[in-house]
């Protein structure tokens, strides 16, 4: 497997599972504003930190403006100036794929190009309340369908543990960047009271972001709360895109690729910073700081992966 | 589909001047006439699908970004005689064995020069001559191990042979993929024709490469070196590197060590790569040696080859021999090197270089096609009858500031076949590339990839300039008869 062949289908797969996760999370944000009453708004900017698109999206509108939805959502998903943007993503993935298309399963350049050509032709929909939801659904069913394809017709040899290796840590970085926004407050009261309130229906809209929600009653059987939330999508076993779902997954991969050290002690780093986390202290404390050691751990794992695989 | 006005100005492939079909096309035009004009537009429909959906496209650089074009592909086939094409193959054969001679005699002790044959002063001028390549023997003594040459049919119905590319030749996956198509929109003929088949190709261009390796007896590491997607070939690239099973790279993907031995960078480190087919050319393969800024080569890739560590296909240097000039001396190579009467008529030329010629070219420009040596792709010709007085003028002047650098034909009438028209089969004018592979023995491709011009009256065939393919059929009239 060559090197570059193999960072290529490693962010191939990331691109993938990024493309989903923005289009779940644009959707949950887009369906919780209905929700909410006169006295809250719906605080879109801590979803476009999600992305790491703060800057570019300042620059884009002017420090301190207020767009409108249709213009924030415009950005995330469309925008043809923003490099983070769903499209700019999907896009990525599909370069990506021309150059490694005669490793990969032929269904999955069509399932990509159609993708693409539907972003390009429909980026108008995105913006309109109305088309959102099935434009993004159709997003959202695409990006399953590439994931379908992979694990099922793709030999189980090292460039598949490559594809992996990206969608598992693209997924616990998503995660912990979810959890991030949602800790920054995506319900913004009118009234400082009604914060209270409030919170249930945020982490129940995250959860519902990372597709977690029904697993979570079947599982928890209790109402949301901060710190039931937080152990759910953090440390939970079972719920595969759990921070700690991804980091077991990579547990599990790793034997499977050349032994690298640095990579090794980068996975132990990310892991036993998890399995040490206290949901009930995170919620009392907020989980903000935490998920930014979190995103660094994972950095750093990526890194290591970078270097011991791809640069050859 | 009616047949009975089709009519062609020139020497037709399937269809006599007395309209009735030529032997070996006529299942084929029997077949076409019992199809209704909606039954053959349907096929064509299916067999542009096919050709989107298997991802038949080569990449064209318009408007600052690359786009994948599907090449047109006209549904009715070429359809060649097995007794014509075997003499052809014979006559291709010759042609690469005297070709590798000279290439080797070239960057060896230059005997054919010695012995004035050919002369020393185009030698010198030569733009493909490689000086790092003096004093080396490849493996076998074959320096251009792919070559793809061009044949034309004159209006008298002679075969000729226009050029030979021995540099980096493409269009091979086409004549596969041409074939793939033909099949599903065409089951029955294949049923009932003895249409030889054309799906050996990758597998002989695997033994050819194979045969190369420097470490005989263990499985060879054979790489395709490809400068990257944006590359007009790159489709085919990936669809030999596929077919064939061995590794697609780009320059940056290998390297040569202190040991003077290339690698691969893989997940499991360095990996020697023994064979490497390489789709890039000579100028940008080292920047050691040619092209400093070339980022599409290997750093030290003619050190390691010359140290022979490393086999390259086709060999660096071996470009010495496609050149428009130099093209005209095949026949003559084929008499010194094997003693031989050529089988294939070179296309009557006339080399600027000399004297008298350059006089009849200035003189006749108006009725010749002027090539300059070094051109690939149809760019930089005159063609003298389409031409204005500006541009024979223009011409002129560039022949006399660089006679080396042209050549000129007289203007073919070259042959046509008919393509599926709007209301009736149009004739269209073509040629046809076959492929030849030298190892030990010389394998030819069965037929070729026909490339048709789509416009009315248009000579120029090439994909960039508004070409398409069609499928190329090697019939056995006397099998099963």
């Amino acid at each position: 497997m060559l090197s570059r062949v193999a960072d290529n289908l490693y962010w191939f797969s990331r691109y993938v599972r990024r493309a989903e996760n923005v289009a779940r999370l644009v959707e949950v944000g887009s369906q919780l504003q209905l929700d909410l009453p006169r006295a809250a708004r719906f605080a879109w900017r801590p979803l476009v930190d999600t992305l790491g698109a703060g800057e570019e999206f300042d620059r884009w509108h002017g420090e301190g403006a207020t767009p409108s939805e249709a213009e924030v959502v415009r950005f995330m998903l469309v925008e043809p100036d923003n490099p983070l943007s769903l499209r700019g993503v999907v896009g990525n993935a599909r370069e990506i794929l021309r150059t490694v298309r005669e490793t990969m399963p032929q269904d999955c350049w069509v399932a990509i190009n159609d993708l693409h050509l539907y972003i390009e032709a429909g980026a108008e929909r995105a913006g309109s309340r109305r088309h959102r939801h099935e434009f993004l659904a159709r997003v959202i069913d695409s990006c399953l369908r590439v994931s379908a394809l992979l694990s099922t017709n793709v030999s189980r040899d090292i460039g598949y543990q490559f594809l992996r290796l990206g969608a598992a840590i693209e997924q616990a970085d998503m995660t912990s960047r979810i959890i991030d926004a949602a800790a920054a407050g995506l319900i913004q009261p009118r009234a400082a009271e009604d914060v209270e309130a409030f919170r249930a229906m945020q982490w129940m809209s995250v959860l519902q972001s990372l597709a977690a929600y029904q697993m979570y009653r079947r599982h928890l059987r209790q109402r949301v709360s901060v710190e039931l939330a937080l152990q759910f999508l953090l440390k939970d076993r079972e719920f595969p895109r759990s921070v700690l779902f991804c980091l077991a997954r990579i547990q599990a991969i790793l034997p499977q690729m050349p032994p690298r050290r640095p990579v090794q002690q980068a996975f132990r780093r990310s892991l036993g910073l998890v399995f040490d986390a206290d949901p009930a202290k995170l919620a009392a404390s907020g989980p903000c700081d935490f998920m930014d050691r979190l995103q660094v751990e994972l950095a750093a794992l990526h890194g290591a992966i970078h270097e011991s695989y791809f640069v050859g | 589909m009616d047949w009975t006005r089709y009519r062609s100005s020139t020497w037709d492939e399937l269809v006599g001047s007395d309209g009735q079909p030529r032997p070996a096309a006529r299942p084929l035009i029997e077949y076409l006439s019992g199809l209704s004009r909606r039954e053959l537009a349907e096929r064509q429909l299916a067999a542009d699908v096919t050709a989107r959906v298997m991802g038949i496209t080569f990449t064209v650089y318009s408007e600052g970004r690359n786009v994948d074009r599907t090449l047109p592909f006209d549904l009715i086939p070429r359809v060649i005689e097995r007794r014509e094409w075997e003499r052809t193959a014979a006559g291709l054969r010759q042609r690469i064995q005297a070709l590798n001679l000279f290439i080797g005699d070239i960057y060896g002790k230059q005997k054919i020069v010695k012995d004035k044959v050919f002369p020393r002063a185009l030698l010198k001028e030569s733009v493909n001559f490689r000086q790092q390549c003096v004093g080396v023997t490849p493996p076998l003594g074959v320096w251009a191990h792919i070559c793809g040459s061009d044949l034309v049919r004159d209006g008298d119905g002679t075969l000729y042979a226009l050029e030979d590319n021995l540099r980096i030749p493409s269009g091979v996956s086409y004549m596969i993929e041409n074939r793939m198509v033909a099949k599903r929109v065409f089951p029955e003929l294949f049923e009932t024709s003895a249409i030889r088949p054309v799906d050996d190709y990758p597998a002989q261009l695997y033994d050819t490469l194979a045969a190369l390796s420097p470490r005989p007896g263990d499985t060879p590491v054979i790489a395709l070196l490809t400068p990257g997607i944006y590359n007009s070939a790159y489709f085919e690239h990936c669809f030999l590197a596929q077919s064939m099973g061995i590794e697609l790279v780009e320059g940056g993907d290998l390297f040569v060590g202190d040991d003077d031995v290339c690698y691969m960078r893989t997940v499991y480190g360095p990996k020697r790569v023994d064979v490497i087919y390489r789709r890039v050319d000579d100028s940008f393969l080292d920047p050691e040696v040619f092209q400093p800024e070339s980022v599409l080569g290997v750093r030290g890739l003619i050190r390691c080859w010359r140290a022979g560590n490393v086999a390259l296909a086709n060999a660096p240097g071996a470009g010495v021999a496609d050149d428009k000039v130099v093209f005209t001396f095949v026949p003559k190579m084929i008499k010194y090197y094997l003693g031989e009467e050529p089988i294939l008529p070179n296309v009557p030329s006339y080399l600027c270089h000399d004297a008298k010629e350059r006089a009849y070219v200035l003189d006749h420009l108006h009725e010749l096609v002027v090539k300059p040596a070094n051109e690939s792709g149809g760019y930089g010709m005159l063609i003298g009858p389409r031409s204005t007085k500006r541009q024979r003028e223009q011409f002129r002047a560039l022949i006399e500031a660089n006679p080396r650098n042209y050549m000129a034909q007289p203007t073919l009438s070259l042959s046509t076949a008919p393509i599926l028209g709007e209301k009736a089969p149009e004739a269209r004018h073509l040629d046809l590339r076959p492929f030849i592979l030298s190892r030990e023995d010389v394998y030819v491709t069965t037929g070729g990839l026909t490339r048709v011009a789509m416009k009315k009256n248009s000579l120029v065939v090439n994909s960039s300039q508004g070409g398409g393919a069609k499928d190329t059929w090697v019939v056995d009239l006397e099998e099963g008869a």
